[in-house]
């Protein structure tokens, strides 16, 4: 048997040394931390990872259905900033003074909003017609506390605290088709999110790649049944016997992809993902919908929106936070062109900010904020109904929502993931599409 | 997440494991020589417990003992050997301090008070210190005024830039919703406005942003009007002073808190009478957590709960390195941060303010368990180098020769989950030994071969992680 380092020996072999070891000495910050980790897992991916040919077959799931990508802007999405209603005038620019990007340095969206220069890499897909921006949306509660507004986002039932089961999760369960996949449901990151929780087995993974027991070799199926046989008698509830065997399918699937062959492209990293854990998840869930793994939901986080502090204007904290989301959706979307016609990716955040600044160069907590749906079944565009920033149009003072979150997510899940029965996903509410997506084929 | 109770932990095991960070043999020696009520006191007097493994710990890392300023000299120095040494301390005070309850309450509040470690490292070092490890076991309302007070909570929830002119509401709302009241707890948004006047000019001083100081040139010296209460004009850290008396003396702190304390220590969804009695106790008491604790280990509820909590990421790979004492020697602690990082638990690093989660549910899932079951594999087998020396286990110092392999798995998970093996366990755990037949010798070559797989599959088990 070989001597066997554990995670992630390829960082050990590269470095010379221990990557968490290496990171620290060299004296970075978290966020650096992580991008170094990303680097690593570059590396990791470059070799050969998934086939050309779906050697894993679930293909119970109709061809006419798109797969739906969530991304969580987490922390609340100052909006006002990122999509800026420069026709506004003075009603905005008086309110910001540090925080809002001037008329001059706006991408031009419509004549009346435009684009934070940062999300320069969005404008080609916006101009293709594949991306539209809902201004003014969000949530009917107004809670302002980022759990409660998650949460209510999440199970898709705001104001309703007792939801057992995520919005994504009541998809799953109300479509006719069923799709035993693994990787039916992937949630990228160490952790499920809310809108996934309830009783479809989804898959939450922060790599793809190492998903293995560090055991010897002539052990492992040993170790393999006697784990399985240990958690298929757990007495304290099927949750253990029903995560132990997806970890048991998912080794399996994940090795017999491995197996399979070449990575069909190798040059992802061309395509300019950032290096980011955000980047690196959206280039995993884009090998994902390549391997034709039966993949229909992906949820992604970007967090680090909750800028009550020197937030920045053209530059600055905000600005890079924006330009790792532009360029993450833009590589993205390249990466997976020719499936773009079976994609839907949609953004959404808890709530918007305020619209006054506060002192400390930042935003407070507000309420209307925004979504993007990018596609190749999206009507490019904006998207609002907007309420306009007078006094009185104001909602406490802040933008007020004209377009419930779940009016767009029930259009995509209808129009476009050929949901028949959205009323089980947003139980009680009756949504007004607005035309974001064309109904699929 | 609702699991059900186990009948096969005993009384004694229950107390141990949830009042320590994991049960060693003589923890379990302890409680029935102290009797369960003798433990829990000893335990709560935790000041008079002697900790020299501890104390010669912060001797070797006496950065963890510096002010502000001396943890950002030595941060100049050597950012990273700095970093290491304060997750390792989060790691080596729960594995080998005497005084465990203690740190299980310095961890409840650590996450409770959240303040992250990344950018913000000689701050959170001074916090961790002063609020969490200065008042776990005290009074809940200096806990809450350390923790208003401490520079790197002032800096994470952006209250050193809160002035008269724009109250900044970040603190002021979290400090409701997520230290005392709770977001249901009967506060408006006009409270959070209010409160966050009441702390302008709290903030750091000016030369060194390490301490606290009052500025009253950015206090808001109006009147307001805070749950009811009018606080009058004209006055200046009082202001913040009596919003922390109002919010620690408020019933819907004691509820708060003690459905915390509950869920952390009997079961994700407590009893509601049990709730309530915790929370009678700790409102009687005026905030003693002393007190509130005692309530709850010495209830019905809990005695009941036994097995029903799944053990975070972090308290697992913390009782694996104390089940695996005196055999394991942590070199350098890469391979256990990286795992939990991995697992979304490495100590300090949850950037939300409302700390980590303490339910199954996010817990419990694919990534999560199959890096769990890894590190046991890994922890069992380092004697075949994989750790790169980062870690060594002598087993023959955990696991006593015995002749037959039966007697072998039986006294593996005696010693290391503290209980009697049941029948269908002890089947499946020789099923995946290789099917030997009970009464076999245990020959050299089986120790080495199988001894590890044995060790990895009990602390890999449900056993080993409900407890």
């Amino acid at each position: 048997m070989s001597r066997r380092i554990i995670t992630p020996p390829p960082a050990a072999t590269v470095s010379g040394c221990n990557e968490y070891r290496t990171l620290d000495q060299r004296g970075v910050t978290r966020r650096t931390f992580l991008k170094g980790m990303v680097g690593t897992g570059a590396l990791l991916l470059s070799r050969p990872l998934f086939p050309n040919l779906p050697f894993v077959a679930f293909a119970q799931t109709p061809r006419e259905v798109d797969t739906l990508v969530v991304i969580f802007l987490r922390g609340g999405m100052d909006s006002l900033a990122a999509i800026v209603p420069v026709g506004e005038g003075a009603a905005f620019y008086d309110r910001r003074s540090q925080t809002a990007v001037p008329e001059s340095r706006v991408i031009d969206l419509d004549g009346f909003f435009g684009f934070h220069p940062a999300l320069g890499r969005l404008e080609d897909i916006y101009r293709g017609g594949h991306l539209a921006v809902v201004h003014a949306a969000g949530s009917p509660d107004p809670s302002r506390s980022h759990f409660d507004a998650m949460e209510y986002m999440e199970r898709g039932t705001p104001g309703v605290r007792v939801t057992e089961t995520g919005w994504l999760t009541r998809h799953l369960q109300s479509v006719p088709w069923t799709n035993d996949s693994p990787f039916r449901a992937v949630a990228m990151g160490a952790l499920l999110p809310s809108s996934l929780q309830g009783p479809e087995a989804s898959l939450a993974l922060e790599s793809l790649d190492g998903f293995e027991l560090n055991v010897p070799d002539h052990l492992r199926p040993d170790l393999e049944n006697g784990l399985r046989e240990l958690y298929r008698n757990v007495g304290a509830g099927p949750a253990f016997q029903r995560e132990a065997e997806s970890v048991f399918s998912t080794m399996r699937d994940l090795r017999r992809m491995a197996d399979g062959g070449g990575l069909e492209r190798g040059n992802s990293g061309a395509l300019g993902y950032p290096e980011t854990s955000f980047g690196q998840a959206l280039r995993q869930v884009a090998q994902l919908i390549r391997a034709d793994v039966g993949l229909e939901v992906a949820c992604v986080d970007l967090g680090g929106w909750d800028t009550h502090e020197e937030q920045g204007g053209v530059e600055g904290q905000f600005a890079d936070l924006l330009s790792e989301l532009g360029a993450g959706l833009a590589a993205f979307y390249e990466d997976v062109a020719e499936r773009s016609n079976r994609l839907t990716v949609v953004t959404m955040s808890e709530f918007g900010r305020k619209l006054e600044e506060n002192a400390s160069g930042g935003t407070d907590h507000g309420r209307g904020g925004s979504m993007l749906v990018m596609g190749g079944g999206v009507s490019g565009g904006v998207h609002t109904v907007w309420p306009s920033l007078t006094p009185a149009a104001l909602d406490d003072g802040d933008l007020a929502i004209t377009t419930d979150f779940r009016d767009v997510l029930s259009e995509i899940l209808v129009q476009r993931l050929q949901n028949p029965s959205v009323d089980s996903v947003f139980p009680g509410y009756r949504a007004n599409y607005r035309g974001i997506v064309r109904p699929g084929a | 997440m609702h699991l059900e109770p186990s009948r096969l932990v005993d009384a004694d095991l229950h107390l141990v494991n949830r009042l320590t960070w994991g049960a060693r043999p003589r923890d379990l020696e302890r409680v029935r020589e102290l009797g369960e009520d003798g433990y829990l006191e000893w335990q709560l007097d935790y000041a008079a417990i002697d900790d020299p493994l501890v104390d010669r710990f912060l001797a070797e890392h006496p950065v963890l003992l510096e002010d502000v300023r001396g943890i950002r000299r030595a941060l100049d120095e050597d950012y990273g050997a700095v970093y290491q040494q304060v997750i390792w301390g989060r790691l080596y005070r729960a594995a080998y301090s005497e005084r465990q309850l203690y740190e299980k309450m310095v961890e409840f509040w650590t996450d409770h008070f959240n303040v992250p470690l990344p950018d913000m490292v000689p701050e959170k070092v001074v916090d961790d210190r002063e609020v969490a490890r200065t008042h776990a076991l005290g009074r809940f309302r200096d806990l809450l005024m350390a923790s208003a007070r401490s520079p790197g909570m002032l800096i994470y929830l952006d209250n050193t830039f809160s002035n008269r002119d724009h109250p900044n509401e970040n603190y002021s709302r979290e400090v409701m919703e997520l230290h005392t009241l709770g977001v249901d707890g009967g506060y408006t948004q006009q409270d959070v406005v209010e409160v966050a006047r009441c702390f302008t000019g709290w903030t750091l001083d000016q030369e060194w942003r390490g301490s606290f100081v009052f500025d009253r040139n950015r206090h808001d010296e109006g009147e307001k009007v805070v749950l009811g209460h009018r606080i009058a004009a004209g006055r200046g850290i009082e202001d913040g002073l009596q919003v922390i008396d109002i919010l620690a003396a408020h019933p819907s702190t004691a509820r708060f808190i003690s459905k915390k304390l509950c869920k952390r220590f009997v079961s994700d969804d407590p009893p509601a009478d049990l709730v309530d009695a915790v929370a009678t106790t700790f409102l009687a008491t005026d905030g003693d957590i002393r007190a509130a604790l005692r309530a709850l280990f010495t209830s019905e509820g809990f005695r009941a709960a036994r097995g029903t909590k799944f053990r975070r990421p972090l308290e697992a790979i913390v009782a694996m390195l104390r089940a695996l004492t005196p055999g394991v020697q942590v070199h350098d602690m890469w391979a256990a941060s990286w795992t939990l990082e991995r697992m979304g638990h490495l100590p300090y690093n949850w950037f939300p303010p409302n700390g980590y989660p303490d339910s199954a549910d996010p817990w419990l899932n694919v990534n999560g368990l199959l890096r769990r079951w890894d590190i046991a594999m890994v922890l069992a087998h380092t004697s075949q180098g994989w750790t790169d020396g980062a870690i060594t286990l002598d087993l023959s110092a955990v696991i006593p020769d015995v002749p037959t392999i039966g007697e072998l798995v039986e006294t593996t998970w005696r010693r290391l989950i503290g209980q009697e093996l049941d029948r269908g366990t002890r089947a499946t755990i020789l099923a995946a030994l290789g099917d030997p037949r009970p009464t076999q010798r245990v020959t050299q070559e089986f120790r080495e071969e199988r001894l590890p797989s044995l060790v990895g599959l009990v602390l890999a088990s449900p056993a080993f992680q409900l407890t």
